[in-house]
């Protein structure tokens, strides 16, 4: 039985993750693709102004060639695919990471995830996973500034934590302490605050920003909803099939 | 939620839950932790506008 269940995360997994990758076309990745065009523009930018700002700028790209050269490995696409095929891998990967995640939290509560409720479970996976650490690390496009990786990672992670427990909190259980304690248990990382980058100047335009913050949060709840919908109807066909 | 409880504990009992689920939680935070959060340069590249488009931090 236990086996049914994660057999039937992997293909709810594995169909949103194929779905999610032909909705990102729509807005998410022309967006990206977009913002890709500025962020190398610096160099371009300061060649047109003073001679200062022409040896800060060298002084700029020294150090970012040194730092990339000195990282472990080459980069490039694993396997050698290309950029879309990449997407796809990737999206199915987290599809069914996500999936698992979402049959976890369902088998520790004891609450299953069914057709009926599965858009529920959906939304409040995508409000754990990405509205709620957007508040402080708004959906990033290449080319913005940003603060130190693995702190990001590290509030990111946490926030993810502390909403998942608070929404189980305020939603599953039915004590007032536990409805207050979830409240303030969510709002905690964000009294802490997400780690900021000191200059914030940017040369990506601010409408794609906008644009591109609508479009992956957007894009990221089409995700969720579907992969609760989808959990939820293979739940409950490979529940007969036992 | 008692109802929902009752009818998945009819299914599996509960340390087969909690064994499935730590199973499910470790293999899916596996299967994230690479695809969004791994600092190699090939998973990176690969996985870039999908770590772009969930929201997970990058660069």
């Amino acid at each position: 039985m236990v086996v049914k269940y994660l057999l039937a995360a992997l293909v709810a997994g594995l169909i949103s993750g194929g779905l999610v990758t032909v909705a990102q076309q729509a807005r998410v990745v022309p967006l990206i693709l977009e913002a890709e065009k500025y962020e190398n523009a610096p160099a371009e930018v300061h060649e047109h102004t003073s001679g200062l700002n022409i040896s800060f700028a060298t002084k700029a790209m020294a150090h970012e060639t040194s730092a990339e050269a000195g990282a472990e490995d080459e980069g490039g696409m694993l396997f050698g695919v290309n950029r879309l095929t990449g997407t796809i891998m990737a999206n199915v990967v987290t599809g069914c990471g996500f999936a698992l995640i979402l049959l976890a939290a369902s088998l520790f509560t004891g609450t299953a995830v069914t057709v009926a409720n599965g858009a529920l479970w959906g939304a409040a996976a995508w409000l754990a996973f990405q509205l709620l650490p957007s508040v402080g690390l708004p959906p990033e496009l290449p080319g913005f500034p940003a603060a130190e990786l693995f702190d990001r990672q590290v509030w990111w992670f946490g926030t993810v934590i502390a909403t998942a427990i608070g929404l189980y909190l305020m939603v599953l259980r039915p004590e007032i302490w536990a409805k207050i304690g979830g409240l303030v248990l969510m709002l905690v990382p964000h009294a802490i605050g997400a780690p900021q980058p000191a200059d914030i100047t940017s040369n990506v335009p601010a409408v794609l920003a906008a644009e591109y913050a609508v479009a992956a949060l957007a894009t990221g709840l089409f995700f969720w909803v579907a992969l609760g919908l989808l959990l939820g109807t293979f739940n409950a066909r490979f529940a007969k099939m036992a | 939620m008692a109802q929902a409880s009752i009818s998945s504990t009819k299914i599996v009992s509960v340390s087969d839950r909690f064994t499935a689920g730590i199973l499910a939680l470790l293999v899916g935070s596996f299967l994230i932790f690479g695809a969004g959060f791994a600092h190699s340069n090939v998973l990176h590249d690969t996985a870039h506008d999908v770590r772009h488009a969930n929201g997970f931090p990058c660069h």
